[in-house]
């Protein structure tokens, strides 16, 4: 018997030597190490999700509001989900949000580090906010970037920040303008072809007004009007995403002509009284009903809301036109895209199965399934644009290709809208607005969110846009 | 052996120390709500102090200081917001005439008090969001308070109540004076009611008039209760009116309504800077400590009045 097999002094149990010791280690580790090696090997998210967390994956959404119908897709596509027994570590439960509690209760929830596995956030900085605070968690470690890439590249660099991707977009929220044909028709303009250049869009809208109606119906005390005003005018001196930056970054001054030239465009529409009188004493959805109820010929409002005008008042009342150019930019004339996203949080313990049921959602029977139901259409090159059956939908995704896209509200910081752009536009409709004060209002907005939030401008610093 | 005399000897306490065992009783009373109060007060204002002179620095470690006074200090939505809590404090004055004025004219047992009672008091009970939600349409620029001025041919009264700048937080006011007037009423009545009747009868015969009498009887006895009522109204306009302003405005337009709680809300919860917030929290604190203080020297001499 030579040392290494001898057995060990005062040990009554079953003997082993060393060799059978190391023998059996080595099995052990390979049976530990298989799950790993078969992900390794493109063995799929349910051989990874085996090693999270097991119990209820929770997952809090929203959409109702703006794409009626998510509520009953996203309850099927869960009970489906649950019922095929796809996640084997347990069942996923959805929870539907308010929009007035959507983040407060997800940053309530992400201080205590008990909360959802999944979470519902507005696109763009509204979602990398959080994913500064140290709230989300990347998806490049959970999702194959081979899958990432059929994801629609605009829609993804909307979240994707410091070389990965945080969010994953879930569905396009486009925004453009619903106008009324007929009252074009009674105004003598063509209904078919709306304006895309300003001087056109100033023509039509005297036209409107001399025919008795508001031409542009729209409501601003709820604030939310000021990011949409911006992302329709403010970005068309630009000539690349990356200009929404610069400034956020500390590369130029939110100044001159290329960031507060769009100012005086819309103080003319002001001034020259296309809006309703009580702009400010109405809410945003208040003034788009405006539309709706065929007081006011134009309205601001999100795609599935405006396929909603058009099942209501029929294709030949309603129509959809873009924000017409007045910039000399190469985003003067840009698709307004914008999608709402689906992270996974960083303090979820079931992030592979997180991971599993996104990859789920974007399933082609699932997106079809959300877009039967909701209008919502994914941002999925597997999206299969044979599906769209409204007008509304057909004709914004012919736009699409043609157009850069852009929707400013995704690349500035939250504070510089509610502190500066919202009641810089907001005193524009005041007897006493001036551009000068909105634009000092801007920048005293940066100035002070540059003091309260220093980590969140090193986070612009070192924002790269995906190219 | 120990004799049980001695034993009792022993055992007995003396006279000095039994009295300082009666002087603790009052404290061990009262040791259960001190307690309560320590968890429900004393703790979250230790916690409040400490977030408000500690932010996260870089790291993932904690700075100290008065970092967070100096950045919310020369914020101008700051100044906005401290401004127009000091514009509704001007609603305290008003309230608190318009209520010993209604209470004391009810008091009188006008014909229909009962009613008018009722009627006053009414607004008061409703949920704060619900009077918020009905204004908010009733103040609108085509709502329903410009729709009958125009009706009554006054339509150059008319006004957008809180869409315009520099009337928004005066229709909030006006508001808040409306929903508030009937607990001031409701707590001048029920002081009202305890006082002797003869006092008023003799200064009849003495000559005095409905005036003299209010200024002379009516508003002394009520002096305790209005002192309460004030200090009351003035804390809840600095520390009360969120519901009201997060539900009629937001804040706008253009931040002309924004109060201090909207704003600690607002970097609290939507900038996720809670340090930031607790700052803010702590001058909100400091202030209603000194309105407090001003309370209890005011109360001193009432007192000292009423001898």
């Amino acid at each position: 018997m030579t040392d290494s097999e001898r057995p060990m002094s005062g040990y009554s149990g079953p003997t082993m030597s060393r060799r059978q010791f190391l023998g059996a280690s080595a099995a052990l580790l390979g049976v530990a190490a298989a799950p790993g090696l078969l992900a390794a090997c493109g063995g799929g998210g349910s051989t990874n999700a085996a090693s999270d967390a097991g119990g209820e994956l929770l997952v809090w959404y929203w959409g109702e509001q703006e794409a009626p119908g998510m509520k009953d897709f996203f309850e099927g596509a869960v009970d489906k989900y649950n019922q095929a027994g796809r996640d084997k570590a347990g069942d996923v439960r959805a929870v539907l949000q308010e929009s007035d509690t959507l983040y407060t209760a997800f940053r309530t929830a992400a201080k205590a580090k008990k909360g959802p596995d999944v979470q519902y956030l507005w696109g763009g900085t509204q979602a990398l906010e959080d994913v500064w605070m140290g709230n989300i968690a990347p998806l490049n470690d959970l999702l194959p970037q081979t899958w990432l890439d059929k994801v629609d590249k605009d829609a993804r660099r909307e979240t994707f920040w410091n070389g990965e991707q945080w969010g994953l977009p879930f569905y396009e929220l486009n925004t453009a303008w619903a106008y009324n044909k007929k009252m074009f028709e009674r105004a003598n303009l063509d209904p078919e072809n709306p304006p895309q250049q300003w001087d056109d869009f100033i023509a039509a809208l005297t036209a409107l007004k001399k025919s008795g109606v508001v031409p542009l119906g729209v409501g601003f005390k709820d604030a939310w009007l000021g990011g949409w005003l911006i992302s329709y005018f403010g970005a068309q001196n630009f000539d690349s995403v990356d200009d929404a930056l610069a400034p956020f970054r500390g590369d130029v001054e939110f100044s001159g002509e290329k960031y507060v030239g769009w100012l005086e465009p819309v103080k003319e529409l002001i001034d020259r009284g296309f809006f309703n009188d009580d702009v400010l004493s109405l809410d945003l959805y208040q003034g788009e009903q405006l539309f709706e109820i065929q007081k006011a010929a134009i309205t601001n409002s999100a795609q599935p809301q405006i396929v909603g005008f058009q099942r209501k008042l029929g294709t030949d009342t309603v129509g959809v036109m873009l924000s017409p150019a007045w910039g000399q930019g190469k985003l003067a004339r840009f698709f307004p895209g914008a999608s709402q996203v689906l992270t996974v949080t960083s303090f979820s313990p079931r992030k592979d199965r997180a991971a599993q049921f996104l990859q789920y959602l974007h399933e082609p029977a699932v997106m079809k399934a959300m877009y039967d139901a909701s209008g919502a259409i994914s941002p999925d090159t597997r999206f299969d644009l044979a599906w769209l059956n409204t007008d509304v939908d057909k004709q914004m995704a012919k736009l699409k290709p043609t157009l850069p896209s852009i929707w400013y509200q995704y690349y500035y910081p939250f504070p510089f809208e509610r502190d500066g752009v919202t009641p810089g536009l907001q005193q524009l409709f005041q007897p006493q607005g001036s551009v000068k004060t909105a634009v000092d209002m801007m920048q005293q907005a940066i100035a002070t969110w540059q003091r309260e939030q220093p980590a969140q401008v090193d986070a612009y610093k070192k924002w790269t846009l995906l190219g | 052996m120990t004799s049980p005399l001695t034993a009792r000897r022993a055992t007995r306490i003396h006279p000095g120390q039994g009295a300082r065992a009666r002087g603790l009783i009052p404290y061990l009373l009262i040791a259960p709500a001190a307690l309560v109060l320590g968890v429900v007060f004393a703790y979250p204002v230790a916690s409040l102090v400490k977030e408000s002179v500690s932010s996260p620095g870089l790291m993932g470690g904690t700075e100290h200081g008065l970092q967070n006074f100096a950045a919310v200090l020369p914020d101008p939505l700051f100044h906005s917001a401290v401004l127009n809590n000091l514009r509704l404090f001007l609603a305290v004055p008003v309230l608190t005439v318009v209520a010993v004025l209604l209470a004391t004219l009810l008091f009188e047992r006008v014909r229909g008090w009962r009613f008018y009672r009722s009627i006053i008091f009414l607004p008061y009970v409703l949920a704060v969001p619900v009077v918020g939600i009905v204004f908010s349409y009733i103040l609108q620029r085509n709502g329903l308070l410009n729709e009958v001025l125009r009706n009554l041919h006054l339509s150059a009264l008319t006004r957008d109540w809180l869409g315009d700048s520099g009337l928004a937080i005066w229709s909030v006011w006006a508001v808040i004076v409306w929903q508030q007037l009937g607990f001031g009423v409701v707590l001048f009545l029920a002081r009202l009611s305890s006082i002797d009747l003869s006092l008023y009868e003799a200064a009849e015969l003495d000559g005095a008039g409905w005036w003299q009498q209010f200024l002379h009887i009516t508003v002394p006895y009520l002096a305790p209760v209005i002192e309460f009522f004030v200090t009351l109204s003035l804390i809840n306009m600095l520390s009360w009116v969120f519901n009201y302003v997060f539900v009629m405005t937001g804040g706008g337009p253009v931040r002309s309504t924004y109060v201090l709680e909207l704003l600690i809300y607002q970097k609290a919860f939507r900038d996720g800077l809670p340090n930031l917030a607790a700052a803010l929290s702590m001058l909100v604190l400091a202030f209603a400590v000194v309105l407090l203080s001003v309370q209890s020297v005011l109360r001193h001499r009432i007192e000292r009045m009423e001898g």
